[in-house]
């Protein structure tokens, strides 16, 4: 199967699950919107009366024509947030870059949050007392603006944002694995009681917050709309005491902001679920008649390197057959396949599981190339240029930094003055720019120093240190179920590989493994100093990677002589695994 | 009952007519650290340890400063004890009074609170040790061992909260791993695939150590990471699996299951309702997880048919003390606390019986006390802890009453478990007897098991099986 059709299968399958989510995120408007109408039309003498009219009132027309803007406003949320799933991740060097590529979308998002928190409020007012209800109500003969229903429009609207601003702002929107994979069903059940019971807590921050801000500005908005509407104005909720000793107000406004924050964490962890649930792949192409076409195998999802959720899966894929014991789709993998008798499945998935973690390593070190702490240590030996000194003399001292950095000796002073400059020498002979030249560099630096000191436009045009190095930690989830699943199949090969087909490549793999592991090994002085939270994506992953290059070498230890040419390496390798 | 196998058919090893397994001493076990903790511990005697209190004079505070600087210092209760005694009740009776009335009014909610919820006990650590597969864990010298999986190291969990790291063939002192936050400590274990990653469980929560040279060198003095239990239990129980990614863990005050995932911080909580939890034991290949708990209930989770799990009960109103898996995974072996029987629960290979409702708990062994050669030594009784041979050649007992350890043969056939008893083993002396037993894992396929002995005079044997 080629890349794309791969791509486009995995896509379709996606997009499935996606559409799932968004009819579980309708369906649970209306539980939503039970639990809400149980709260507040409780009747503790009359049970039956309480429950039935709950129910009739749910079951209503007016309740599924009123609903209708909100339906569209969710559909329109989860097509925001299935894109947002399936979407390639790149990497932006800087907050502008950032912001010309997630701008537009964030703020689309962040319409899309707010018509759900104003929507689900102007719903939910339907069913309450009619002083909350309306726009306007009759105060002493006239029309007068409600500051009740205007409370709790700013309420849904500002529990919409709060969301929006607590979880998507500042970061990607992201699939969290579950540690175990239990049922459908059953993660449903665990995510509903506990967003329930959770969100009662986390709304009364922006409850408080929402209602300290109204009772500050409350009164100069209420204005403006009268003037606005051409109504009188609400005198019930000015002032400090106006405001807070309207209790049940305050209860609804509680009530409605848990059930928005609610709505919003069960949207978003329908796609996690969902999303995440294994996909349908195989490890060889089934090459029947009747054999499907969409059949996705293991190494072509592996490949779909735009679609991160289908990397993390096919990933997945592999750790589970690697661990599971009388694996079939692993003893697929060592077959030999006709014609030829060629072992074709585990040819393509090595290459393509050694060309992932490469590729991988390789951007790791050009992106640790760009921290300054790293590039210090990485350079042991500094270019000499002293034309003073005689060829002998350089060789003795060249010999003499080889031997330090062989055994480990560091110099316990900073480079000195002369291992700075890299300028070129050519025979001794430099080129000195006239003075034109020199004045228009001078010019240029001082710009530059001038540009550099305008308040934000090295925060927004600058590439901060280390965040090529966080982007990919943050996005190596693959690479830990990938080296794990690797490791652990070249393990089983001992007693399973019957053509010893996995024999000839364990010296790259061993080799890919640990330069990974060596390159984080350096990452891990400096990852403390790498911009955002990033210690828990960097130690999973070199967790995993010493994890994987222990199980193999461990397992091959006594071959290890005949698997790995270089002496160096092989001490290393063998230090690592007996620390004693 | 009478087809059981049982101890009475044990002989001594002494009596054994084959020399080779009655001198079980091999070359090998000549490098093996000697190991006897007594005298370790005595040098670090916490008994001498200074108290300040003891060296100043008390001073006259009037009764509020007292309850008050009571309570910052050593928290509610203790205030609610200082207003409740004999002095503040002659200087302010009404405060007595009141201090009265809110201990009864505490006494009143938290027997209300034993009725709802009968398994929530404070867990102290009498508690503790009343489920702890050591014998006698509050007081012994050795509480734990725990063996590295993939290179010689053996980790000793000393009652004085120190866990010394000891290597073949060496004689220098043992690395002590020892800290503030861990104490009263109740299980560890090493991480598989890891050369020195240590995880200790107590009441503190978790604590991993790196064992490296930084530590040998005496540079870390505080665990490389901890993670507390989430309603701040001690953990009582932990394991790993076996790709050492997830760590199962349970308490003894909650009825939940844990499992880490500790390189990436998080955690997934397994609920069922139900008794608190006590053991947890992954199988060897995974694929399943055992978890007993304080009361007769005990569970058996499948890893990987989506964490789903199998509810089973003890009869006659015990728990389950000790349980351990079969080296492939097929055979589960348990003991409960109300009658010395060995049971045997088997998990076919699914394509043999399609349904899982096939598995039954099978009663193997009689493990009644009885004497030894009609002398007044007795072997049998109430077990306290098993432990199988990575071979699968050998299952060995001890007991919570008697000082024998019990070594029964085991023959594992694909759908069938046949056991025999083989001899016992005793101590020293006559009142020695073993806190703690586990079988050190095979680094090569041709190793001799091996198994380690704590026995209660700090001393550790090491007996290796053909």
């Amino acid at each position: 199967m080629s890349s794309t059709s791969a791509s486009d299968a995995c896509k379709l399958l996606l997009l499935g699950r996606c559409v799932r989510a968004v009819v579980f995120s309708v369906m649970i408007q209306f539980l939503l919107l039970t639990i809400f109408l149980l709260f507040v039309n409780f009747q503790l003498f009359h049970p039956l009366n309480w429950l039935a009219n709950t129910f009739g009132l749910v079951c209503s027309f007016y309740t599924w024509f009123a609903s209708i803007p909100l339906i569209i406003a969710i559909v329109v949320y989860g097509v925001i947030l299935c894109q947002e799933h399936l979407v390639e991740r790149r990497y932006h060097p800087s907050r502008y870059r950032w912001l010309q590529h997630h701008g537009l979308r964030k703020l689309v998002f962040l319409v899309a949050h707010l018509m759900v928190g104003y929507l689900t409020v102007w719903l939910y007012t339907g069913y309450l007392h009619t002083d909350y209800r309306h726009l306007k109500y009759k105060c002493y003969g006239s029309d007068c603006l409600s500051g009740y229903h205007i409370f709790l429009l700013g309420m849904g609207t500002t529990a919409g944002c709060y969301y929006f601003v607590s979880v998507y702002l500042n970061r990607e929107v992201r699939i969290e694995f579950p540690v175990v994979s239990q049922s459908r069903s059953h993660k449903m059940r665990e995510l509903l009681y506990g967003t329930l019971l959770n969100s009662l807590t986390r709304s009364l921050v922006p409850t408080l917050g929402f209602t300290l801000v109204f009772w500050l500005c409350g009164s100069l908005v209420g204005h403006k709309l009268s003037q606005l509407l051409g109504v009188d104005t609400d005198e019930r909720l000015e002032g400090f005491f106006g405001v807070v000793t309207s209790i049940r107000l305050l209860f609804y406004a509680w009530l409605l902001t848990a059930q928005i924050l609610s709505n919003m964490h069960l949207m978003r962890r329908f796609y996690a679920i969902l999303l995440s649930e294994d996909l349908p792949l195989t490890v060889s192409k089934n090459r029947t008649a009747f054999a499907q076409d969409q059949e996705v195998t293991m190494v072509a999802g592996l490949g779909v390197f735009h679609i991160y959720v289908v990397q993390c899966l096919s990933a997945r894929f592999l750790f589970k057959l690697a661990h599971r014991k009388d694996s079939v789709h692993r003893q697929e993998l060592f077959q030999l396949t006709e014609p030829g008798n060629r072992p074709a499945n585990w040819r393509a998935f090595c290459d393509q599981s050694l060309s992932i973690i490469g590729g991988f390593t390789d951007e790791l070190m050009d992106s640790m190339q760009q921290i300054s702490m790293l590039k210090v240590a990485q350079n042991p030996f500094p270019v000499i240029n002293n034309d003073s000194v005689s060829a002998a003399l350089l060789a003795e001292k060249v010999l003499l930094r080889q031997y330090n950095h062989l055994h480990g000796i560091r110099p316990i002073v900073s480079p000195g003055r002369e291992q700075q400059s890299d300028q070129p020498v050519l025979g001794g002979i430099r080129h000195m720019p006239n003075w034109c030249e020199r004045v228009s560099l001078q010019l240029g630096q001082a710009l530059k120093r001038l540009l550099h000191r305008i308040p934000g436009i090295v925060y927004l045009f600058s590439e901060p240190e280390g965040a090529k190095a966080a982007f990919l930690l943050a996005n190596s989830l693959h690479i830990v179920w990938l080296s794990e699943g690797l490791a652990q199949i070249c393990v089983a090969s001992i007693k399973e590989d019957r053509y010893g087909v996995v024999q000839n490549d364990l010296p790259a793999i061993i080799k890919a493994l640990s330069t990974l592991k060596d390159n984080l090994d350096k990452l891990g002085n400096v990852v403390g100093n790498l911009r955002g939270s990033h210690t828990s994506h960097f130690s999973m992953l070199r967790g995993s990677i010493r994890r994987s290059l222990y199980n193999v070498v461990n397992c091959f230890n006594e071959y290890l002589g005949d698997l790995v040419d270089s002496p160096e390496e092989l001490h290393m390798l063998r230090s690592f695994i007996h620390q004693d | 009952m009478a087809a059981l196998t049982n101890l009475k058919q044990c002989p001594p090893v002494s009596m054994l007519p084959d020399l080779a397994l009655r001198h079980n001493h091999i070359p090998e076990l000549d490098r093996y650290p000697k190991i006897n903790l007594k005298n370790e511990i005595f040098n670090h005697n916490t008994g001498q340890r200074f108290v300040g209190g003891q060296r100043f004079m008390s001073v006259n505070e009037s009764v509020l400063k007292r309850i008050t600087r009571t309570f910052f210092d050593a928290g509610f209760l203790e205030c609610l004890a200082e207003a409740r005694n004999e002095a503040t009740r002659q200087q302010a009776p009404w405060i007595g009074k009141a201090g009265d009335h809110l201990a009864h009014l505490l006494g009143f909610l938290g027997s209300l609170k034993q009725k709802v919820f009968p398994y929530i006990q404070e867990v102290g650590e009498e508690r503790i040790a009343q489920y702890m597969e050591t014998r006698d864990w509050a007081t012994c010298d050795v509480r734990c061992l725990a063996w590295h999986r993939h290179s010689f190291r053996l980790a000793v969990v000393g009652g004085d909260d120190a866990v010394r790291i000891y290597l073949k063939s060496t004689n220098a002192n043992p690395t002590v791993l020892k800290s503030p936050s861990q104490t009263q400590i109740t299980c560890l274990e090493w991480r598989p695939l890891c050369p020195a990653e240590i995880v200790i469980g107590c009441r503190q929560g978790l604590c991993f150590w790196i064992v490296d040279n930084n530590v040998q060198l005496g540079r870390t003095t505080m665990p490389t990471q901890t993670f507390k239990h989430p309603a701040n239990l001690p953990i009582t129980s932990l394991q790993w699996n076996k790709n050492g990614n997830l760590l199962a863990t349970s308490s003894i005050g909650d009825r939940s299951i844990l499992i880490w995932e500790p390189d990436s911080g998080q955690m997934q909580v397994l609920k069922r309702l139900g008794p608190p939890g006590s053991l947890v034991k992954w199988s060897p290949d995974n694929d399943w997880l055992f978890a007993s708990t304080v009361d007769r209930v005990f569970r058996v989770w499948n890893c990987y048919n989506e964490w789903t799990t199998e509810r089973w009960v003890c009869g006659n109103g015990g728990t389950v003390q000790t349980a351990c898996w079969s080296p492939c995974g097929r055979f589960l072996l348990f003991v409960s606390t109300s009658e010395p029987i060995l049971y045997r629960l088997q998990f076919v290979p699914q394509q043999m019986l399609k349904s899982t409702d096939d598995k039954e708990v099978l009663p193997i062994a009689d493990l009644n006390a009885c004497s030894l050669d009609g002398n007044q030594t007795l072997i049998g009784g109430p077990v306290q802890q098993l432990a199988w041979d990575p071979h699968g050649n050998y299952l060995v007992i001890t007991f919570k009453t008697t000082n024998c350890i019990a070594v029964f043969r085991t023959f594992i056939q694909k759908f069938d478990l046949q056991i025999s008893a083989a001899y016992y083993l005793s101590g020293e002396t006559a009142t020695e007897y073993p806190t703690y037993i586990c079988f050190q894992p095979l680094y090569n396929d041709n190793d001799r098991s091996v198994l380690t002995i704590a026995w209660s005079s700090a001393r550790i044997q090491y007996y290796a099986f053909d």
